[in-house]
């Protein structure tokens, strides 16, 4: 908590956040096609996929069960690390599908590892699959369940779109235009 | 040539924004300045301050939904001041859930249509919320003037705000011409001054150099339709607005 000097009247600075903003906001880290980054990536991606694979258990309207995925989040994580405060902002890409969700995995597990506070911006979005939006829920649910807070902003008409077509509006917090900017 | 078009903005209630917007906008005007002043607040309290109390009549609702031209909704209140009333469909408008991200670009558009001829100012006095109206205020301008009272809860507020115009500037690609005014100032006590300290340190050059004064003419004068020019003219709070316009036309800031 930033707190000013002894002598003024307010203690608790409620704008100090501006100073550090700037320095809060990720590094881009998708990583580019070929590189290392991107193998090491891969290779979470297979893990994920195996780790999806044994855990799921698809209740009767089809959803995976919520503790069996939540446990797959948790077992990537087994002793997590104390989290900072500060929110940390992942932006989806244009095209966010199968081919790009275990990237996309990769990126919220690790910042559930990092921070309480992570907010997803969806502006860009102009294709999005059930993978997507399946792991989001999932992610978000976790987060729920570890008191982090998870906000999906700015979701493009695409996003509102998809969302609404599979009924996910309300439990993604993306049914409004205007989500994200308040 | 386009007018200076102007969100005056706070999510917080009671900082002052239509005091702000209504003496501001008056002393603009008596300055010779021509100025529209749209009221983006459902509960009509800008039309109210400035005489108009008629709530059915169509104002800025019937330009966001297409219906109306802003030129056809203005009204001319005083010498150089028009008046967009707020109108009563303006309520339905902050709660509508369709119409996608279009719902956020419906006065923008409204002010887009309009050729404005020789205005030179419009102010656009939001309502105190972060919905729907206050989305549609920051689509539309690139310019907000932001009133603060001197104490603590609106610092708290202001921080908020700041997060919400950091989100736009990123999604919309804009900086926002931000400036701020203190309203409702208490001279004589020392938080006003380490408020303002504070505002000064995160916003250096922004906040423009009249301090408007706390007085109980400033909350009496909207009762009676009145400006603070016309209620008590050359009191200490009418002398304020007088300096802040020139504040404001002038880019005088502290």
């Amino acid at each position: 908590m930033a707190e000013n000097d002894d002598a003024s009247l307010i203690g608790y600075d409620p704008l100090a956040w501006l100073q550090h903003a700037e320095a809060a906001r990720p590094a881009a880290s998708w990583p580019l096609p070929g590189t290392e980054a991107e193998a090491s990536s891969q290779d979470a991606n297979q893990e994920w996929v195996e780790q999806t694979d044994t855990s799921e258990q698809a209740d009767d309207d089809g959803w995976v069960n919520d503790d069996a995925t939540a446990h797959a989040w948790a077992a990537d994580d087994p002793a997590p690390a104390p989290t900072s405060q500060q929110s940390l902002s992942i932006s989806l890409a244009t095209v966010q599908n199968m081919q790009a969700v275990a990237q996309l995995y990769q990126r919220l597990l690790s910042a559930l590892n990092e921070t309480d506070h992570i907010d997803i911006d969806a502006s860009a979005v102009n294709q999005i699959d059930t993978s997507t939006l399946q792991l989001l829920l999932v992610f978000k649910r976790t987060a729920i369940k570890q008191n982090k807070r998870v906000s999906i902003d700015f979701p493009s008409e695409r996003f509102i779109e998809a969302a609404s077509l599979l009924g996910l509006s309300q439990l993604l917090a993306v049914d409004h235009a205007a989500a994200g900017f308040f | 040539m386009k007018p200076r078009i102007v969100a005056v903005l706070n999510q917080k209630g009671g900082v002052g924004k239509t005091t702000t917007c209504v003496n501001l906008a008056h002393a603009l005007a008596k300055l010779g300045k021509p100025v529209t002043v749209i009221d983006l607040d459902p509960q009509h309290h800008l039309a109210v301050a400035l005489g108009e109390v008629a709530v059915d009549r169509s104002g800025i609702d019937a330009v966001m939904l297409g219906e109306r031209s802003l030129q056809e909704q203005m009204l001319s209140v005083r010498p150089c001041l028009s008046l967009v009333v707020a109108g009563p469909r303006l309520q339905a408008i902050e709660q509508l859930s369709e119409g996608g991200s279009h719902r956020g670009d419906l006065l923008r558009r409204g002010l887009a249509a309009c050729p404005w001829l020789d205005q030179a100012v419009v102010l656009i006095d939001c309502p105190p919320s972060s919905g729907i109206l206050v989305a549609n205020a920051l689509f539309a301008v690139d310019e907000l003037l932001v009133p603060m009272t001197s104490d603590f809860m609106a610092l708290q507020g202001l921080s908020h705000l700041m997060g919400t115009l950091k989100k736009f500037e990123q999604v919309l690609a804009k900086n926002y011409r931000t400036t701020l005014v203190m309203s409702r100032y208490i001279s004589n006590r020392r938080l006003s001054e380490d408020v303002l300290t504070t505002i000064k340190k995160y916003f250096p050059n922004q906040v423009l150099r009249t301090l408007i004064r706390e007085t109980a003419l400033l909350a009496e004068c909207p009762s009676f339709g009145k400006t603070i020019f016309e209620y008590r003219p050359g009191c200490r709070s009418a002398q304020d607005f007088a300096s802040l316009a020139v504040d404001f036309i002038e880019g005088r800031v502290m």
